[in-house]
């Protein structure tokens, strides 16, 4: 459904000059991500909790890392701190070397809940970033339109998001992050919302939308088998304190399947892992 | 293109199905209507026209109103007081309860002065308005002014609270930065549909403010209201009460119609 266009990134590379001040090529609109010794400490009632006690991950330029663990071992805290929306406690987060301050176009967002923008059409919210970003209109509506075709919901532009169903929300959601072309894509169980079926479609079509633009792809969930369906490598956490218990490589040729023998065992393993 | 023919057919059958329930809608609201004056009708029969005038005599002293001019000369005033106010204190409202809604310092700052002077009754300041502006069209203005500010205020404060932090969030991570450019991108919009409400409560209730404001000697429908009732005169009582609500019924549905327009978004 979703035919595969350039990502914004790469079709600004087709405008004759370089009109815009990211002529990135495709691909190199990637980054790597450094997070090191991350600790985080929420004030509580009876005492600070330590949600996260020193964080140690690497995630390579393109990757697709997934984040599991069991509830409130902090994913999403880890996850909002590499977005730079919350301040580690302790350690650092480096994109590309350089420190995250903050949060920014460079790190793209989708939440579980989707958190489009009510008032604005799936165009609107699609453009949003762009807007921000001072990109000329007639750029931001083919930049929107491309997305919405990638996305797979073409003719819904002016629809708002109250006439959407879950899973065409959290498109809009992907393409609005997708928008201002960032560095990495962090996604905290995105796909957590819709039914099982609409969830496997959306894995077979983030993962194309991650073969085409090769964003590096930060991307928590509860579902084992989907972290084993979509991750390169599957970080597993343990809780109180979170903390990282064993990084797993998936190296399976895609698409996988579920029957498959090293998928079985992928699954197996990483829920003995979360288990104990 | 056949999606928008599709859309373009489910449009119009919606549209008709809402065309058919305006009108039920509209005949039961006529017959209410026709069983109020009907019944107002046949009690006036028993009663002497200084307790209740009959719809008819009303209808007489209206038209007589009307065309004396009395009746447009206080219409005009009313509005000189009801419009200025209606407007001044609504921008001051809404923007006062959108700083402080968004600021924490501001509101910090500005907490115990608004919990000082909110109960205070936009009547109870008639005094301050003779001593500021005198008994004028701009005294009865600053009157109607306080009553609109104090409802707009608490409804955009409380719009702009309830703006979720996630889509804060989003913006942020979209490239929003800075108080000015949050509050244009996601705070204003977020909080838009209380702020309308606060509006449109604040215009209803500014119009019967007016009324009460020109008690104090300003001129204007209140005060030909408390004239006629001085004079014991029901009929003219009842005529400019008619007066205050066919104004309010137009204005307040243009508004409403303004209202659904700008937030088609809304489910
Ligand atoms: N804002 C906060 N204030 C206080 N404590 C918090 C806050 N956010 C998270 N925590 C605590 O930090 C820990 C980790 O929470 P987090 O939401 O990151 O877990 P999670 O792994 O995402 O859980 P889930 O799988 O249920 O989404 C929990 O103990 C939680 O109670
Ligand atoms: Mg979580």
């Amino acid at each position: 459904m979703a035919r595969l266009s350039d990502s914004s990134g790469a079709s600004d590379g087709d405008e004759p000059s370089g009109d815009e001040p990211n002529d990135n090529e495709p691909g190199d609109g990637a980054a790597r991500v450094s997070v090191d010794g991350v600790e985080k400490e929420f004030p509580g009632e009876r005492g600070p909790v330590r949600a996260l006690d020193g964080v140690d991950l690497d995630v390579a330029d393109g990757e697709f890392v997934c984040l599991v663990g069991p509830s409130g071992c902090g994913k999403t805290t880890l996850l909002r701190i590499i977005a730079g929306l919350e301040p580690p406690t302790g350690g650092e987060v480096r994109l590309n070397g350089e420190p995250v301050t903050g949060p920014g176009p460079d790190l793209g967002v989708v939440f579980q809940e989707y958190h489009l923008f009510p008032w604005r059409t799936v165009a609107g919210n699609v453009a949003f970033g762009l807007e921000r970003q001072g990109v000329p209109e007639e750029v931001r509506e083919r930049i929107t339109s491309d997305l919405i075709e990638l996305v797979g919901l073409d003719g819904f532009g002016g629809a708002y998001p109250s006439e959407l169903s879950g899973g065409m929300k959290q498109r809009v959601a992907i393409a609005r992050a997708l928008a201002v072309d960032p560095e990495i894509l962090l996604m905290d169980e995105p796909f957590g919302s819709v039914d099982a079926q609409t969830r496997e479609m959306l894995q077979g079509e983030l993962l194309d939308v991650w073969e085409e633009t090769g964003k590096t792809v930060v991307f928590v969930t509860h579902d084992v088998e989907e972290a084993v369906t979509l991750a390169d490598r599957v970080v597993v956490l343990a809780a109180n304190p979170g903390r990282v218990r064993e990084v797993v490589a998936v190296d399976l040729p895609r698409p996988r399947r579920r029957t498959d023998e090293g998928f079985v065992e992928g699954v197996e393993r990483i829920r003995g892992l979360i288990g104990d | 293109m056949s999606v928008d023919t599709e859309e373009a057919a489910v449009d119009a059958r919606t549209l008709f199905a809402s065309a058919d329930r305006d009108w039920r809608h509209l005949a039961r609201g006529a017959a209410g209507l026709a069983g109020f004056v009907g019944v107002w009708w046949v009690v006036s029969l028993f009663q002497n026209d200084l307790v209740l005038p009959s719809p008819v005599s009303v209808a007489e002293t209206f038209v007589a109103e009307l065309l004396s001019g009395a009746m447009v000369t206080a219409l005009f005033q009313s509005m000189l007081h009801w419009i200025p106010g209606t407007i001044a204190g609504t921008l001051l409202g809404v923007g006062l309860g959108v700083l402080l809604g968004w600021s924490r310092r501001a509101d910090d700052t500005a907490a115990p002065v608004v919990r000082l002077l909110r109960p205070v009754p936009p009547l109870a300041l008639i005094g301050f308005a003779i001593a500021w502006f005198g008994i004028n069209h701009a005294g009865a203005a600053f009157i109607v002014a306080v009553g609109a500010f104090w409802i707009n205020f608490y409804n955009a404060y409380g719009g702009v609270e309830a703006v979720s932090e996630d889509l804060l969030d989003v913006a942020r991570s979209l490239g929003v930065s800075g108080d000015l450019a949050m509050v244009r991108t996601v705070v204003l919009p977020s909080a838009l549909p209380e702020i309308l409400t606060g509006v449109r409560t604040g215009i209803g209730r500014c119009w019967m403010l007016v009324v009460a404001a020109e008690i104090f000697g300003v001129p204007g429908i209140g005060r030909q209201i408390l004239t006629a009732s001085n004079n014991l005169a029901v009929d003219v009582v009842i005529a400019y009460i008619l007066v205050l609500s066919l104004v309010f019924l137009v204005v307040d549905s243009a508004f409403r119609a303004v209202q659904r327009r700008v937030l088609v978004w809304r489910d």
